[in-house]
């Protein structure tokens, strides 16, 4: 594994219910990133049919392994690079049911996917209505290190983003589709997040407008001391090629020994409390 | 949270700059020719059509003045053709008297001494034009209601709140005339008193009973959920004020949404078919 890898942050805006207008964007925007020397390209949350789906979900939501992911496996497999996005999934055991998944695929095929744990249904957002919400936080091996997978919402939950570093992510990705209401929140919360898990964090969020709802791009990475790397524009699209190095961990980690210093006790109150709400 | 009218205070470049998206992405995507809307010389009309002229143009926005003869005010026109000027609109003019008084003809029951329902036979004969040219000329309605008027229902079902997109519903009227300001709407004409021109010298602020500035800071504390109670003692008001306006805001929500349909198929119209909005 080496220490230094680039990411590429691609904050599309999606075209609401095309899939393969945004797979050919998908797949121009690895090749760009593999031409720019990227190790893993990044797209949003349901970037493979935007966000605001309503009932025409149940037309869109593949099985995953499926043929869409069979195609950003042969786009992986031809570039040579990773790749993250998201998507609807539908379950392999039921016809209506529904996640919200973010994918992670690599040049020799599917690694693996996570289940959206936090659905927000309240405001404009009725995830609750359509998504089975995951039960499995997600964190993979690979060529490029320990990779944690979340999505959007579930960053106003320290849980996952902790339970995920401590199954070993060291580079935690959020793919969000999140309105431009919301972005001082997610300014706050992306860097927590980094910072309380001595983690990288790179955060890739839709942009574009879908039933006049905008979303606020602003991607970035994070380092392990709530650092922001590389930031993309806001509102529209954007492309943005970052390198971060698994080396600066250790300083992170000397610096600020939050992990050293967790108190496991304090989870089991946290349980208790949490059900006496 | 503090009621002041700081809270009404936003980021003026942000909200032109997305609302001006919001309006050009929608007119490309539906494959309209430009925007048609009602110009009466008032501020929501006047930051409508400037915002529009913004997004897409001033070329490809038509502004249609719609006076007749009981409503119809010399200082109106002008100041709606100052901002036909300012940003470059496609400005026509349409009298509709000889229309109306066609209705007030054709209706055997017409009473003339009701001026709500004939008032609102001139607010439904306004979007009944805006539609004839959005048409024929392959053009979006572009709505010109607020969020002050519109949380109060105070507009006309089916009449001035038809429109096919609504760029400016999400602001206070407070937040109307500052953001008119910003985009360098002469400020007497921002600041004018609003009427909705439904009879002769009428005011919204003496119809609905209370200043804007007040209105919506209450209205504000409603959307944040807050106590009428605490809203009342923040702003050193009668509780009786806050409770009038929390019931007039929820008793209209009829007139904000589609016609409520009883509850027979599997999915039904305007409850639970829930689709995407497609212009596309």
């Amino acid at each position: 594994m080496k220490d230094k890898i680039k990411l590429a942050l691609c904050q599309i805006s999606s075209n609401r219910e095309k899939k393969e207008a945004n797979l050919q964007k998908i797949e121009e925007l690895t090749h760009s990133a593999k031409n720019l020397g990227a190790d893993l390209a990044i797209f949003p949350e349901m970037s493979l049919t935007g966000y605001v789906l309503h009932d025409q979900i149940y037309e869109l939501a593949e099985q995953i392994p499926g043929k869409t992911v069979q195609r950003i496996e042969r786009l992986a497999e031809k570039t040579g690079i990773h790749i993250i996005f998201g998507m609807p999934e539908l379950s392999e055991k039921t016809r209506g049911t529904i996640c919200n998944t973010s994918v992670l695929v690599g040049p020799k095929g599917l690694i693996g996917k996570y289940r959206k744990m936090y659905l927000p249904t309240h405001s404009v957002f009725e995830e609750k209505r359509y998504f089975r919400p995951g039960y499995e936080p997600a964190v993979f091996q690979t060529e490029l290190g320990n990779i944690g997978l979340t999505i959007c919402y579930d960053v106003f939950f320290p849980e996952v983003f902790r339970l995920i570093r401590l199954k070993g992510a060291q580079l935690i990705v959020c793919i969000s589709a999140s309105p431009a209401i919301r972005r001082g929140y997610f300014e706050i919360l992306t860097a927590a997040r980094a910072l309380e898990n001595t983690a990288y964090l790179a955060y890739v969020n839709l942009s574009g407008v879908e039933d006049g709802l905008q979303f606020w791009g602003g991607s970035r990475l994070i380092s392990p001391t709530g650092d922001i790397l590389a930031k993309g524009k806001y509102d529209e699209e954007d492309f943005i090629v970052c390198e971060m190095d698994y080396a600066d961990l250790r300083s992170a980690e000397t610096f600020i020994p939050a992990l050293r210093d967790l108190r496991p006790e304090l989870f089991d109150k946290l349980k208790q409390y949490s059900e006496q709400l | 949270m503090k009621l002041t009218p700081a809270e009404l205070d936003m980021d003026f470049s942000t909200a032109e700059k997305r609302i001006c998206r919001f309006i050009k992405e929608y007119v490309e995507n539906a494959g309209a020719q430009g925007i048609v809307l009602g110009l009466s010389g008032g501020v929501d009309s006047a930051l409508a059509a400037g915002l529009s002229s913004k997004a897409i143009g001033g070329k490809n926005v038509l502004a249609l003045m719609l006076p007749e003869k009981e409503t119809v005010k010399q200082k109106d026109i002008e100041d709606a053709q100052t901002v036909a000027d300012q940003f470059n609109l496609q400005p026509q003019i349409c009298d509709m008297t000889k229309v109306l008084e066609g209705f007030y003809e054709s209706i055997a029951v017409f009473d003339p001494t009701d001026r709500l329902c004939k008032g609102n036979i001139k607010a439904r004969t306004r979007m009944i034009f805006l539609y004839y040219y959005a048409n024929k000329q392959n053009r979006i309605v572009c709505g010109t209601s607020d969020k002050s008027e519109t949380m109060m229902g105070y507009f006309t079902k089916w009449g001035d709140a038809a429109s096919d997109i609504s760029p400016i519903i999400d602001l206070y009227k407070t937040q109307v005339r500052n953001l008119a300001i910003h985009l360098g709407i002469p400020q007497e004409l921002a600041l004018k008193p609003s009427t909705p021109a439904l009879w002769p010298n009428q005011l919204a602020e003496s119809e609905l009973e209370i200043k804007y500035e007040t209105l919506d800071l209450i209205l504000f504390g409603l959307e944040r959920f807050m106590e009428p109670k605490e809203i009342a003692i923040q702003l050193g008001l009668d509780s009786i004020v806050v409770d009038r306006v929390k019931r007039r805001w929820l008793s209209n929500e009829h007139k904000r949404r589609m016609p409520l349909p009883p509850k027979l198929g599997f999915r039904t119209v305007g409850n639970d078919f829930r689709l995407p909005r497609h212009t596309y």
